[in-house]
């Protein structure tokens, strides 16, 4: 089943940010969105970032991922000394080659199917044909898709779904998952078999998983978890996972 | 299968605007061309499906309507010094009235036929053949008893879509020029949208004094005893003709005369016209569809991008998917158009659709659509991922 590999030294750093400040603008006045945040995570840990909406974790994985600029601070990430020192084209193949996305919404392609949503990633990643075919239903099999490879969006459940968009993250082997509330547009079954899979990532492949989310029974699944509020880190606890949490209600 | 293409496919109700408006920029285009240039066809299909594989004009002549076409008389026996000649004649014709007589007294003046309602006095094209058996002016798809049936003195035929213009069945008398001819039969194939064609024989235009008697005669039609040699042998006479004549082939000439429609400045202003009007609807509407279906996919872009594949790519898939859009265009075009082309032949308007201008107007089409899609390349920018994250 593991047929992808592992990456770093479980506890190495994988990524690690310092003073780290972004503003909006709003009207005349800025916003402060992140107020000098430092900020690292670990191959093999399941780092939960939480905090009520506008706290700015959103805003704090963008700028960890290299997709909006912060005003200040520096970003390091694996062998980058500084992601926002190189050009945007550099960031993107950085990303393509490292980073992992999932989002809340799918954001599938409706007419690809479940196969050809993952292959199409790898291709850009310049896989071959076959070999981005063979890696792709590896994939989706590893996260139980394995009888739904032909099925296109419309007719897939939204854990499915999710699950296409996580297989479709993890097929590229990233050394660091970004997760965006993965399991708030889910129901309880659902949602559950997503953070497992995040769980897996990071114990089984050694994937940095950065998950931002505000549903505190999550914290369940992770090994540290960081709270932050108004732009400020306001505790940052490890905790021992318990793979066998259950958030479903039975 | 690309993502361009798929979501085509699967999406393709959202691409149908943009198709048709592609469609019918090339219709228009392809309709009012062809229209043209089958207009040119009427005049001279008879000679172009003649069983003539060579053709002598004088040597400034650019095709054979308008321009300087006929010869001397003694380029006749001039030309059959080229051992590969079979046959040589002369092509001939005329115009005159046609009046039908059906059912109404030839002596009444115009107005009181009018009054009756009488078919009214035409004014006709008239082409010839030779009624000699297998002769160089006889369209191939004449059969031999329309060509026996021209033999007779005094006898034409009318092409089916001339019938009712001319108030003529088969069978019925007529007055050409005032002389009564009988029409003895009856083509299909030959319509002409400007003009109604009558066919007679040689010897028919003779006795109506319309025939070429004197030292200058009409364009001539060459048959030669391997047809696929016709290149060669063409440029064999034109040498021969050491600059008094040059030798066409049936192909160029034809190519040729569908061009000669386009000397015209007025056709070149309403052809120019719609092209101009085809490309900008064309691209307005193309352009408006595509960028609405990229804004509709705009998340999976994003999404795409935040996984790490570049702008560079997205504007890839834009281009690819407005090819496609360009082609299907060009595809429901070509088959609009021969739509329409079959409801026109069937009311005598002949759309010719050379394959040169299905290439042209095709090729244009996708170069439409192509600008389309750098058109709404603009809104890829806002396939920021980071809007996702909120």
């Amino acid at each position: 089943m593991n047929a992808t590999k592992t990456h770093g030294k479980h506890g190495d750093f994988a990524i690690e940010a310092k003073g780290l400040v972004k503003r909006f603008k709003s009207g005349k006045a800025f916003i402060e969105v992140l107020k000098n945040v430092d900020f690292d995570a670990r191959h093999g840990d399941l780092t939960m970032v939480m905090g009520p909406s506008g706290s700015g974790k959103s805003t704090l994985i963008a700028a960890l991922s290299g997709l909006l600029r912060p005003e200040e601070g520096k970003v390091s990430a694996l062998d980058v000394d500084n992601l926002w020192k190189m050009s945007s084209g550099k960031i993107d193949k950085f990303r393509l080659d490292h980073c992992g996305f999932i989002f809340q919404g799918f954001n599938l392609f409706p007419a690809l199917s479940a196969l050809q949503q993952v292959e199409i990633v790898l291709k850009f990643q310049g896989l071959s044909k076959s070999d981005a075919r063979k890696q792709a239903m590896i994939t989706l099999k590893e996260v139980g898709l394995g009888h739904r490879l032909h099925q296109r969006p419309s007719i897939l459940s939204g854990g499915e779904k999710q699950r296409v968009a996580i297989a479709r993250a993890l097929a590229k082997n990233p050394q660091i998952l970004f997760a965006d509330e993965p399991t708030s547009a889910l129901d309880g079954e659902n949602g559950q078999i997503v953070i497992q899979l995040l769980r897996r990532a990071a114990t089984q492949h050694g994937a940095a998983v950065i998950c931002v989310t505000h549903d505190p029974r999550l914290e369940a699944w992770a090994d540290r978890v960081i709270k932050i509020e108004d732009g400020i880190i306001i505790s940052d606890e490890r905790r021992v996972p318990d793979p066998n949490a259950a958030l479903a209600h039975h | 299968m690309s993502l361009a293409l798929s979501t085509l496919l699967y999406e393709w109700r959202r691409y149908m605007a943009a198709v048709m408006a592609l469609a019918l920029s090339g219709l228009l285009v392809l309709a009012m061309t062809g229209v043209f240039i089958g207009i040119g066809k009427g005049f001279t299909a008879t000679i172009e499906r003649s069983g003539a594989d060579i053709m002598i004009m004088q040597p400034g002549a650019t095709s054979l309507i308008g321009g300087p076409s006929g010869v001397p008389r003694r380029f006749i026996p001039l030309a059959y010094r080229h051992p590969e000649v079979v046959e040589v004649k002369p092509l001939d014709g005329a115009g005159g009235s046609f009046q039908s007589i059906r059912g109404y007294d030839p002596t009444m003046s115009q107005a009181e036929r009018a009054k009756t309602k009488a078919p009214r006095r035409e004014f006709v094209q008239t082409v010839i053949i030779d009624t000699t058996p297998g002769s160089v002016t006889i369209p191939r798809d004449y059969s031999q008893e329309l060509v026996d049936a021209l033999r007779q003195p005094y006898t034409v035929a009318v092409d089916e879509t001339a019938l009712t213009k001319l108030g003529v069945k088969l069978g019925d008398r007529a007055l050409y020029n005032g002389r009564t001819v009988t029409v003895v039969g009856v083509t299909r194939g030959y319509p002409n949208m400007m003009q109604s064609t009558i066919v007679m024989s040689r010897d028919t235009l003779r006795m109506v004094g319309q025939s070429d008697e004197g030292s200058r005669v009409g364009p001539l039609m060459i048959k030669i005893s391997d047809p696929a040699r016709a290149q060669v042998v063409a440029a064999q006479l034109t040498a021969m003709g050491d600059g008094q004549w040059k030798a066409w082939t049936r192909q160029e000439l034809a190519d040729a005369n569908a061009g000669a429609m386009f000397e015209e400045g007025i056709l070149v202003i309403i052809i120019g016209g719609c092209v101009v009007l085809g490309t900008i609807i064309g691209v307005a509407i193309t352009w408006q569809t595509l960028r609405g279906a990229i804004m509709a996919n705009i998340k999976e872009f994003a999404s795409l991008r935040a996984l790490g594949v570049g702008m560079g790519s997205l504007r890839r898939i834009v281009m690819e998917l407005s090819f496609w859009v360009g082609l299907v265009g060009v595809a429901a075009a070509i088959g609009l158009t021969m739509l329409v082309q079959w409801f026109a032949l069937s009311n005598a308007v002949i759309i010719s659709l050379p394959p040169i201008l299905l290439i042209v107007v095709g090729g244009g089409l996708i170069i439409i659509a192509m600008l389309s899609g750098l058109l709404s390349m603009g809104v890829l920018k806002n396939s920021q991922p980071a809007d996702l994250l909120r």
